[in-house]
């Protein structure tokens, strides 16, 4: 049997970690709860729950950026007005995410903390150039995201602090988003390999703009920047579809687990991007 | 530690370790049963409640999560209208077969059911998502939750 | 208040058991929670293959709350359970042959204080030389499984009719294929659970999640010495069986425990991941098959081999592939067969019994021979399995001459007449950009009952009780597929009663009778037999009790109708209640037997075989999956579903529908996703994350047609259905991949990486 610390406010929340170092952040549970239940009993730690800590719950609209809680469950956002106004791609993403009642709980701050190369939030997140909101008894921080998380399962979280908020910058939006996650079936599956794209065409129908990103291929997060750069001004015909396809095969970098081989999942992401490609000219 | 909560309607109390998970909670220390557990790692369903009116996973929840909270269980059903619609739906429709997945069902079903109209299969199938079965096949329980749809809308023009 | 009506067969009445399973209150196994009670729980090998030397128990015996840490030496008795051939041991006492093996068994106050103890438990295993490969088993130099087990061989086995080797160097076409199909996982929701407890005059009582309550106290009692009549066995209705609990799980280390417990209750579940581990599994297999026929197709010649993999122990793994030898040549006229079969031991996991016990494995591969012949000769898929499927009368590919109900024709009858068949081309032709569309049928059959040389007999009693309520004794536990309902509709529409008035007890080896397992498609047609006859007693005598009350001359007019005996001529009645006062309690039970039939003039066509051949009533079902497959990912979607099945008479509409509906589910998961994936013997796809079953989006509406028909021999005409439906999913979508896209896929499960990398290889 453990403690399990239900603070109402950061500020307490903050202290309780403080005074808790080997305390676990959980906000919906559905990942830490799994992990721990490998745990022998009699030594887990203790457990520091966000659910009711206000200034980590909903989502906010503010002059430069919206403000997404760090515990606000993805059910919530998925129906959030504000989130389809600025950010349809992560509303895409969410809805894949596990089924209704882990919707219900599993949070935006749980995905990106979990830092799993699999987390279907994250390419989303990428492309949105979202940061990531830090606070500590000492104050606070914000990361873009590509900084805060480090490799699977590492984040540049400190002891001490925690997520508060994930901002994201009001952009224009652009015309083509897509999130595409495959699985090994079409519902509650952990990602094989998934795509989030954005892209605008000029007014001859080139490439004004294209930002891609990919996830489970790599230790995190994958985008080829140069490709998105050198695809700027080309026309959406067969010979940029089979550059993309080409690029992105040399450029991700999967490994084989037991959900697919490393070579499965490069051919499905570079067919996911150039589908994505292709379709802008449809 | 002592933890406070609705339980069906009625309030209850007790005296828990904080971090028991719900489902022991639910099923050997309060003796409700037909909550059941069929994987403990949240993949299956069978183990869905409903905390201030979602749908939660009770094996991946811990007794301290719930003070405050309103929960139903498949216990409380049969004293709302929805629940009762849904169950006799399940009865009559022949979506029960072994049974151990169906009171988790049920309350994806409600919970799916309490979002307005009478959804079609596609949004029925999406909403059960999160559930397994592995005796139905899926198609008579999609049956009784369109047929519960339908009575619950129905119930609801008349009024 | 509307009159009572009695139940009828035919109809689709409702379950009896669905208000409580939807209320949440049925009871199962895994809902006893006893006052005083114990937890139990094992401590598994973790290694494929050892020596073990020692098992050191103090750290574990030191957490507060543990009760006793038992090893073999514990062990009453031989410490051997199994069904056929008693080769696992109860707790390990020398060789560990499988991951999944128990070496301790721990019983503690709390489920915390077992787990921590588990955890503290010491085996000390010497590692030997593991085999994991069938193939590999079968090698002079691989190590034994068993010492005693020269090749690693369980079981191999020969049918043979006519001369097929010669037979297929004549033929004018003759196709041939290799095929693999996967260790495929029950997945019940309810794992392997019970409660045991000592009682006072020693008996040892359990209440169990169990398919073979009699059985099983066999297992119990052999392994453990305990005398057969100190052993009682419960079994309520189970969350999903499939086969998986046919055989001792929990069981023999469940009275283990009891017998160590000083009479307080213990209980032992099965977490998801131990149930992967040490549960028993579907047998891989590998089949190579060649198949020759006329240039007009017919069919003149099989040869096939096949090779499943039983895992650690033999379970029923002999019986299992002679169950797809059988089957091995599909529901066909084939004048000469040869069939070779080897079931081999390895450092696996434990395959046994599961829905559609070997059978699915072969259908994969003759169904998949059918359309590789459709397709050489350009002949139309259906009416090649048209021209060559069995009728009444034929001798199928065993040799056995069809004396029972053969309904294929008219399943394939009901496909070829169905727009979803007759517009195949229109529908194919509307594939999206990036995807193809394919149909693909399969014909197959299963065989219903244990076969010749295993008793299959059922006992059957129904009881008035006190109050007026007819108790029927239900004897084959019911796992979900519903046989109590389907005996409470049979007593009631004999009985002349409705479901309020009737009690269904569920088995309880104190209070009913042997009645074998819930298995084998055998679990309706066997015991509704016997309760046919029980229930026609019972109201012989009711009536005639009744008449004696009334001081009729004699007993024609009266009738039994929901809660009374009734005299219309003279508008008189007798409730049952009275009636029940009346008679004495020898009075108010009746019990009448059944043997299944058997064949009586067994072919001469099969060598090697031990028990179970050959079987004489099959159900027949033809399947047609539309599918698209998305050629970015590989996913492969199937868009519809039918499945027209042969079961003889329909008791219940409702009923056959459920059995078939998930069956074809289950088998498109078989077809699909499900492996269980293993690295040394030990399992990888340990939870529900990573080993997948279909979800209601991964599963079309399954649209069931019954084939009206009837057995002779069966309950009001019926044949059993609940293993049918499992065939046909694997070899249909095959079949489907090949018509859309021109690949043909000969690995089971189809992954979307498997599928990808087959259209790369094409193109």
């Amino acid at each position: 049997m453990s403690a399990v610390l239900t603070p109402a406010r950061l500020d307490e929340a903050l202290r309780l970690l403080a005074e808790n170092p080997a305390a676990l952040a959980m906000a919906g549970a559905t990942d830490l709860l799994v992990r721990r239940r490998g745990a022998i009993p009699g030594h887990e730690p203790v457990l520091l729950s966000l659910a009711h800590v206000a200034e980590l719950q909903g989502i906010t609209e503010e002059a430069a950026f919206l403000a997404i809680g760090a515990a606000t469950p993805f059910s919530r956002i998925i129906a959030d007005p504000l989130v389809h106004r600025y950010a349809p791609l992560l509303v895409q993403a969410a809805q894949t995410i596990g089924g209704p009642a882990i919707r219900n709980m599993a949070t935006l701050g749980g995905n990106i903390c979990t830092a799993s190369p699999a987390g279907d939030s994250l390419p989303p997140l990428y492309l949105l150039d979202a940061r990531i909101e830090l606070a500590s008894p000492a104050g606070e921080r914000a990361l873009p995201i590509a900084a805060f998380i480090l490799g699977p399962g590492r984040t540049a979280l400190e002891q001490g602090e925690l997520v508060t908020r994930i901002l994201l910058p009001k952009a224009p939006r652009f015309p083509r988003e897509r999130f595409i996650k495959t699985g090994r079936r079409k519902a509650l599956a952990i990602s094989v390999t998934s795509f989030a794209g954005r892209a605008r065409l000029d007014q001859d129908g080139r490439i004004a703009e294209i930002r891609m990103a990919w996830g489970s291929v790599g230790p995190t997060v994958v985008r080829l920047p140069a490709l998105e750069t050198e695809l700027v001004g080309a026309p959406v015909h067969a010979a940029t579809v089979e550059r993309v396809g080409l690029a992105v095969h040399q450029g991700v970098a999967p490994i084989s687990d037991l959900r697919a081989s490393a070579g499965y999942r490069r051919l499905v992401a570079a067919n996911l991007a150039t589908q994505f490609v292709e379709a802008l000219g449809g | 530690m002592k933890v406070r909560f609705e339980l069906n309607e009625a309030p209850m109390e007790i005296d828990v370790a904080p971090d028991r998970r719900v489902v022991d909670l639910l099923r050997e220390d309060l003796r409700l049963t037909g909550t059941k557990e069929g994987c403990g790692t949240g993949e299956c369903g069978a183990c869905t409640i409903l905390v201030n009116g979602q749908t939660r996973l009770s094996c991946l929840m811990v007794a301290a999560q719930l003070d405050g909270a309103r929960v139903t269980t498949v216990e409380g059903l049969a004293a709302t209208t929805a629940g009762a619609t849904i169950q006799r739906a399940f009865v009559e429709e022949g979506a029960v077969q072994c049974g151990f997945c169906i009171p988790g069902m049920e309350m994806a079903a409600l919970a799916l059911l309490r979002q307005g109209d009478a959804p079609g299969r596609e949004c029925i199938r999406e909403g059960l998502s999160g559930n397994l079965c592995r005796c139905t096949g899926y198609t008579k329980i999609v049956d009784a939750v369109e047929r519960a749809g339908r009575d619950l809308h129905a119930g609801r023009e008349e009024q | 208040m509307s009159p009572r009506e009695p139940l009828q067969v035919g109809r689709p009445e409702i379950r009896y058991d669905a208000a409580a399973k939807a209320a949440g209150t049925e009871p199962y196994a895994a809902d006893l929670y006893p006052e005083n009670l114990l937890w139990a729980g094992v401590v598994r090998a973790g290694v494929a293959s050892g020596r073990l030397r020692s098992v050191e128990t103090e750290a574990a015996l030191a957490v507060p709350g543990v009760v006793r840490v038992l090893t073999a030496a514990d062990v009453p008795g031989p410490n051997r359970h199994g069904i056929i051939h008693r080769d696992t041991p109860v707790l390990v006492d020398g060789r560990v042959r499988h991951a999944g093996d128990a070496v301790a068994l721990v019983i503690a106050e709390t489920h915390a204080a077992l787990r921590q103890a588990i955890g503290r438990v010491r085996a000390e295993i010497e590692p030997l030389p593991a085999v994991f490969d069938p193939e590999a088993a079968l090698g002079e130099d691989a190590p034994l499984v068993h010492e005693e087990r020269p090749g690693n061989i369980l079981l191999a086995a020969e049918i043979r009719k006519g001369a097929a080797d010669q037979a297929l160097a004549g033929c004018e076409v003759v196709v041939e294929g290799e095929f693999s199909t996967p260790m495929q996982a029950h997945i019940f929701l309810e794992t392997e659970n019970g409660v045991a407890r000592l009682e006072g005059d020693g008996t040892v009582s359990m209440t169990v999640s169990s398919q073979s309550p009699f059985r099983d106290r066999f297992e119990v009692g052999a392994a453990l010495d305990i005398p057969y009549d100190r052993i009682r066995i419960v079994a309520p209705s189970l969350g999903g069986g499939f086969g998986g609990k046919d055989g001792a799980t929990v069981q023999c280390l469940l009275a283990l425990a009891a017998l160590h417990a000083g009479g307080r209750p213990v209980k032992m579940h099965w977490q998801r991941e131990e149930s992967m581990a040490a549960g028993y599994k579907r047998h891989p297999c590998r089949t190579r098959y060649r198949l020759g026929a006329d240039r007009d197709g017919t069919l003149r010649a099989l040869y096939c081999s096949l090779l499943y993999d039983t895992g650690a122990y033999a379970h029923l793994g002999g019986e299992v592939m002679e169950l797809g030898m059988e089957h091995a040549g599909g529901p066909y006229r084939i004048p000469h067969v040869l069939i070779e079969g080897r079931c081999v031991y390895t450092n696996n996991p434990v395959a046994g019994a599961m829905r559609a016990f070997g059978v699915c494995q072969v259908a994969f591969a003759m169904e998949s021979m059918l359309d590789q012949l459709a397709q050489r000769l350009g002949m139309d898929p259906l009416e090649l399995r048209l021209r060559n499927t069995l009728v009444d009368g034929d001798v199928n590919c065993a040799g056995l001459p069809l004396t029972t109900s053969t309904g294929m024709v008219g399943c394939l009858e009901m496909l070829r007449d169905h727009p979803l068949w007759r517009e195949r081309q229109a529908w194919k032709d509307g594939a999206p950009p990036h995807a193809r569309r394919g149909v693909g049928l399969a014909a197959v059959f299963n065989a219903a009952g244990y076969g010749g040389k295993v008793r299959d007999a059922a006992i059957a009693k129904v009881e008035l009780n006190p109050d007026g309520r007819i108790a029927i004794h239900n004897a084959v536990a019911d796992m979900g597929q519903g046989n109590a309902c389907g005996f409470v509709q049979m007593a009631g529409s004999i009985l002349g009663q409705d479901a309020d008035q009737l009690e269904l007890r569920q088995p309880d080896t104190a209070t009913a009778y042997p009645s074998g397992s819930a298995s084998a498609g055998r679990t309706t047609y066997t015991f509704g037999n016997a309760l046919i006859k029980a229930c026609e007693e019972l109201r012989q005598r009711l009536i005639n009790r009744a008449g004696l009350l009334l001081f009729l001359d004699d007993d024609c007019d009266l009738r039994l109708v929901p809660g009374k005996v009734i005299h219309p001529p003279t508008d008189r009645e007798v409730p049952l209640s009275r009636l029940a006062a009346f008679m004495p309690r020898e009075d108010r039970v009746c019990i009448s037997q059944f043997v299944a039939p058997v064949c009586r003039q067994v072919p001469d066509t099969a060598t090697g075989f031990f028990i179970g051949f050959p079987h004489v009533i099959f159900a027949y079902g033809a399947h047609l999956a539309r599918i698209e497959v998305d050629l970015r990912t590989g996913l492969i979607r199937i868009d519809d579903y039918v499945a027209a099945t042969d079961g003889g008479a329909v008791l219940n509409p409702c009923l056959f529908d459920q059995q078939i509906q998930g069956g074809v589910a289950q088998g498109i998961g078989y077809a699909l996703m499900e492996e269980v994936e293993r690295r040394e013997g030990c399992i990888q796809s340990e939870s529900l994350a990573t080993y997948l079953i279909p979800t209601a989006v991964d599963v079309p509406d399954i649209l069931s047609c019954r084939l009206s028909g009837n057995e002779a021999t069966g309950p009001f005409g019926l044949k059993g259905v609940g293993e049918v439906a499992m065939n046909g999913p694997l070899p249909a979508v095959a079949n489907a991949v090949a018509d859309a896209c021109g690949i043909r896929l000969r690995r089971a499960p189809f992954t979307p990486e498997r599928v990808l990398l087959a259209l790369e290889e094409q193109a």
